[in-house]
């Protein structure tokens, strides 16, 4: 996906302006943040599942390259190719090449973020493949235009049901229908026909299980199944973090997954897809393969952002998330949005191409608070404020601001005297109201809300002359 | 009990009277409060925006300053859990001061949440007649755990009729420099905590921290309503 997260600003704006996305926004934030917390009181011991969701996790990624290969050896005796891809461009190679061996000409694809990551239907289309996302919610941005998702789980969240119908009229050609059981139906046997005609399947995963050497997808609507089932070839896309020990292992973390996620208890499907199709057996594909990607995973094993890994994409984060709640996940400009965004996209795509992502959190901890795996996001968001401030990347203005406070607050007769001067200036522009409607000091603050007048007189002050009285 | 007061710098600034307010409250529980004349900001917005050196520098400072005492008590959650939980890491790489910023992490408190479980105050010299809705600020809560608290101690003004709001646990939006440095983001977090808070139908939003105090106030003001009151729990516990 081209990245657009040095722009998150401008992006934020836009959907701040954008009526139907802040509908839809409102609409969609009580549905999962309730959902949820109905959910997790299903499980009496949730604090000790997600430390044990958190042990998993660790233990997989504190020796990675063990699992992975673990993990490579049992998928290989059960008939897979396992490919490694260094980035988004090898995974592009990879499955075009697949492609060409196998003589593809269509290839179905269910969610895989890592296809985002990779940008790969541009690539498939380059090379004469041509593909269909099933993922209803997938499939919806695709018609238009290939346009980004802004949820990892709900692509389109932000969409109101009346462009949907809009884009469904002037895609299919189709009468207009508003009713969502009927649009659903039509998106259906719409992709009927792509199903029963690909040759390729191409899939995430959700976790890769070592000892069987299998993939696990958990999904909602039936597509996954058709994409993983019906073509002649498989091909599994996923980011080498997200293998597990043991089947008994992903049974902990299904537990946590929906309930994180939607707020389900199980989701629709869960599928644990294990090797090509056997002598005997009436589906499954005859060729899989296994993508394995790093695109800058391995740089964040072994360092201060390693928690980050754990992530299994819940996207509960950011559906607690006031800054994600405001302005959808299209703003942050990446794959992934809200405070998990707000990490991966400055580790994977480097620092100083998502300047504004670590900022833009208040570091209410809601986030960290949700987290099936207690990734502490708000921790991880300040450290990368720090990272950016080390390899002078902030503004220059901003650096000396808080250089310059620092040296002040650190001189109590200067810091006395100085703020004895602000608070009076500050008042007397007030003019005897109770707030200040435009403040030069604080452009941003007086955009969306007045400044509060100070009493004018600061504690220190009104301090040392009641000592004294 | 000998209890020294953090003042904080935006109630320095900004609210005196929220710091006079909280030493009569201290007071009311039988302290001694000690106001350290040379104090002046924990470092909290330095370290946030990854300033580590600058957020070291008035880290060391307030420990010089306040460790010496018995207690240390903040008007604010966000700056008590500062020095608790963020001045061990800030000093990592110092482990002198390391030491002396985990010997006093556990004696600083957030005034409420001292003067119902420490100080264990009986008679609140303030008095409220209305209905108020309590903001739960973000930090003092999920860091602190301060819930109960004022609500406790606001229970015990008699006229008081706490009216809770939907989503009383959700942020204002205000984020320290995040409301500054994304203006319009910020406000309308604001705006959306302000209309839960409105639809209590209360007179006053209270709430613990000045910080989040300032930006629901704003965000009221600019909305046209001049009378809904927005207040420190120091200020309504003392009439101040
Ligand atoms: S960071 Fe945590 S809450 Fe967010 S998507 Fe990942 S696992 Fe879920």
């Amino acid at each position: 996906m081209k990245l657009r997260a040095h722009r998150f600003k401008q992006n934020a704006l836009e959907a701040l302006a954008n009526p139907v996305l802040q509908a839809s926004m409102k609409k969609a934030k009580g549905k999962f943040v309730d959902k949820r917390a109905i959910a997790i009181k299903e499980i009496d011991d949730f604090e000790a599942t997600r430390e044990a969701a958190k042990e998993i996790r660790n233990r997989v990624i504190e020796n990675l390259d063990l699992w992975l290969e673990k993990f490579e050896q049992a998928a290989a005796a059960r008939g897979a190719h396992v490919l490694w891809a260094k980035d988004g461009a090898e995974i592009c190679r990879l499955v075009v090449d697949i492609g060409r061996k196998h003589g593809v000409k269509k290839a179905v694809k269910s969610k895989s973020m890592l296809s985002e990551e990779a940008g790969l239907n541009l690539a498939l289309e380059a090379a004469g493949i041509q593909p269909v996302e099933t993922d209803l919610g997938e499939y919806i941005l695709q018609i238009n235009d290939n346009e980004p998702p802004s949820h990892i789980i709900a692509p389109v969240v932000h969409k109101s049901l009346d462009e949907v119908a809009d884009l469904f009229q002037k895609t299919h050609h189709t009468p207009r229908k508003t009713d969502i059981p009927q649009l659903t139906r039509e998106a259906r046997e719409v992709l009927r026909q792509h199903f029963l005609s690909a040759e390729m399947g191409i899939s995430g995963g959700n976790f890769l299980i070592a000892e069987t050497g299998s993939v696990a997808l958990v999904t909602n609507e039936g597509n996954g199944r058709m994409v993983t089932t019906l073509p002649r070839v498989h091909v599994v896309i996923t980011g080498i973090e997200k293998v597990i020990p043991t089947l008994e292992d992903l049974a902990t973390l299904m537990r946590l997954l929906p309930r994180s996620a939607t707020g389900q208890s199980i989701s629709n499907y869960v599928s644990v897809l294990t090797g090509t199709k056997a002598e005997g057996e009436s589906d499954g594909p005859e060729h899989l393969y296994f993508i394995l990607v790093d695109n800058g995973r391995a740089e964040v094993v072994g360092s201060e952002f390693q928690d980050m890994l754990r992530c299994i994409r819940c996207g509960a984060c950011m559906n607690h998330c006031p800054v994600y709640q405001t302005i959808g996940g299209q703003a942050y400009g990446w794959v992934y949005p809200g405070p998990m965004g707000s990490v991966l996209t400055p580790l994977y795509t480097g620092l100083e191409n998502a300047i504004d992502l670590p900022h833009a959190a208040t570091l209410c901890n809601q986030c960290g608070v949700v987290c099936p795996v207690k990734i502490p996001l708000p921790d991880l968001l300040r450290k990368l404020r720090e990272k950016q401030v080390e390899r002078h990347l902030r503004p220059w203005f901003e650096r000396l601001a808080f250089r310059l406070w620092a040296w002040v607050a650190s001189r109590p007769a200067l810091y006395g005297l100085g703020t004895r001067f602000a608070v009076r200036y500050l008042k007397w522009l007030a003019d005897g109201k109770g707030s200040i409607p435009r403040l030069g000091l604080a452009p941003e603050w007086t955009r969306g809300r007045n400044f509060p007048t100070p009493e004018g007189r600061t504690f220190r002050e009104l301090y040392a002359q009641r000592g004294r009285a | 009990m000998k209890v020294a007061l953090f003042v904080t710098c935006l109630v320095d600034l900004m609210r005196p009277r929220i710091g006079f307010a909280a030493i009569e409250l201290l007071e009311a529980a039988g302290c001694e409060v000690v106001v350290p004349a040379s104090q002046t900001c924990c470092g909290q917005p330095a370290w946030n925006s990854g300033d580590r050196a600058a957020a070291a520098l008035l880290a060391k400072k307030f420990i010089a300053e306040f460790e010496g005492f018995e207690y240390v008590v903040a008007p604010s959650g966000s700056c008590a859990d500062h020095v608790r939980s963020e001045y061990p890491a800030i000093l990592q790489d110092e482990p002198d001061w390391q030491a002396r910023a985990v010997a006093l992490a556990s004696r600083v408190y957030e005034l409420t949440d001292f003067l119902v479980n420490v100080a264990k105050l009986d008679n609140v010299p303030g008095s409220f007649a209305g209905r108020i809705t309590y903001h739960d600020s973000c930090t003092g809560l999920r860091s602190l755990g301060i819930k109960a608290q004022p609500r406790a101690l606001l229970a015990k003004l008699p006229d008081v009729e706490l009216q809770e709001m939907n989503g009383a646990e959700e942020c204002c939006g205000f984020g320290g420099t995040f409301s500054v440095k994304f203006g319009e983001i910020s406000a309308a977090i604001a705006e959306r905590k302000c209309a839960n808070a409105c639809a209590t139908g209360a007179a006053a939003i209270v709430g613990g921290d000045l910080g989040c105090l300032l930006n629901i106030e704003g965000k009221l003001r600019r909305m046209g309503d001049e009378s809904t009151q927005v207040l420190h729990i120091a200020e309504v516990l003392t009439a101040k």
